[in-house]
């Protein structure tokens, strides 16, 4: 988070804000240290019902909308990295993201709609994923299981949880915050046998960016 | 993508076993708030005091049927139910009538509803940003009304 704080006090408008949101269910234990790191004075929320994935129909994170003065969406659903990010030693290391949203972003907040990276109604509408009515009812499955896990009733969270994923098998969300509260961890076994099919099938595991490199 | 690798087995289900709600009460879920109703009708639906729709859904019953800004769903028999001269809003018949989803928990009584699909078409239709309804970090309350006249980035992520 601390490179969207970069972000935020590069651009400094005082009519541009950032709405950063974790999507966790371990609450304010697992995402709160994070974002204190990252001295942020934007709004940070953290979202443990994956309520702002569910208004926007994300599916993965990170996942980004622009929203316009007049509450128009004009970008969304996006794979959002600041920045190229590496991880690991010079050996081995990974990297990710882009070095094209960020200055893209800059453009949008200075010249508004002017701006060449606002995209068209059309645009966005046809970008906005259409859930089915199962999918939509995984959200409802997912916050009845969560609330079943803040009361202590522990079967019962297990029963929806298992439930919100067998309405919404293609939420990388739902299934990588399932695996994040177990010892397999986020990103084990059953995480790589999930990206292997993705990339065997040439799924896409976030929409393309729509933006030149 | 790079993958963050977290465990936190430990917080699956960190919280002691509390109720719900007082018994006989039962629960609605609904766009991240726990509405919890003390008296509901009998039926296999969930059947409301009509004076609770609005803090449930912000739909309010008019002449002209139940309303939310400009969209009326006339009202029918179906949905205005009288039980013992007592009236009740069949809940979950409004939800058929709307498509919109929800999950029933029989045993603890608690009825968790996903979006009203009409109050999206402005989102899916016309590109318009949802409304939303959801406290910070320093417990302000955040709408997504409270931010025009100003552009705004939403970015997810997650500690894993």
């Amino acid at each position: 988070m601390p490179v969207w704080q970069q972000v935020y006090e590069e651009i400094n408008d005082p009519d541009f804000v950032i709405l950063c949101v974790a999507e966790d269910t371990g609450g304010e234990a697992v995402a709160g240290p994070i974002f204190d790191a990252a001295k942020p004075t934007y709004i940070q929320i953290v979202d443990v019902n994956h309520i702002i994935s569910s208004a926007f129909n994300f599916v993965n994170v990170p996942s980004a909308a622009w929203i316009d003065e007049e509450g128009r969406i004009v970008r969304i659903d996006e794979g959002t990295y600041a920045k190229i990010h590496e991880l690991g030693n010079k050996e081995q290391s990974i990297k990710f993201g882009n070095n094209v949203y960020t200055p893209a972003l800059r453009d949008w907040v200075e010249k508004g709609a002017k701006s060449e990276f606002v995209q068209s109604v059309e645009t966005v509408t046809g970008n906005i994923r259409e859930l089915s009515f199962d999918q939509q009812k995984a959200d409802a499955a997912f916050r009845l299981a969560n609330l079943f896990r803040e009361h202590g009733l522990t079967e019962k969270a297990e029963e929806y949880w298992n439930l919100t994923q067998t309405l919404n098998p293609e939420s990388i969300n739902f299934f990588r915050q399932n695996l994040t509260l177990s010892e397999e961890g986020s990103a084990g076994q059953a995480f790589m046998e999930r990206r292997g099919e993705y990339e065997s099938q040439k799924k896409d595991y976030y929409r393309p960016l729509d933006m030149e490199s | 993508m790079a993958a963050a690798f977290m465990a936190y087995p430990e917080l699956r289900h960190p919280f002691e076993a509390k109720p719900i709600h007082a018994e006989g009460s039962a629960s609605v879920l609904y766009q991240g708030r726990q509405i919890t109703l003390a008296e509901t009708g009998s039926g296999p639906g969930l059947l409301i005091n009509p004076e609770d729709l609005k803090g449930i859904n912000g739909f309010e019953l008019k002449p002209e049927g139940a309303c939310y800004a400009d969209m009326c769903i006339p009202l029918n028999s179906k949905l205005l139910i009288t039980q013992d001269d007592k009236q009740w809003f069949d809940l979950t018949a409004f939800a058929d009538l709307l498509e919109q989803p929800y999950v029933f928990d029989q045993a603890s009584n608690v009825w968790s509803f996903a979006e009203i699909p009409a109050k999206r078409d402005n989102m899916m239709v016309n590109g318009l940003a949802p409304d939303f309804e959801i406290p910070d970090r320093q417990g302000n309350v955040i709408r997504m009304t409270d931010l025009k006249g100003k552009k705004a980035l939403i970015v997810t992520w997650s500690s894993w």
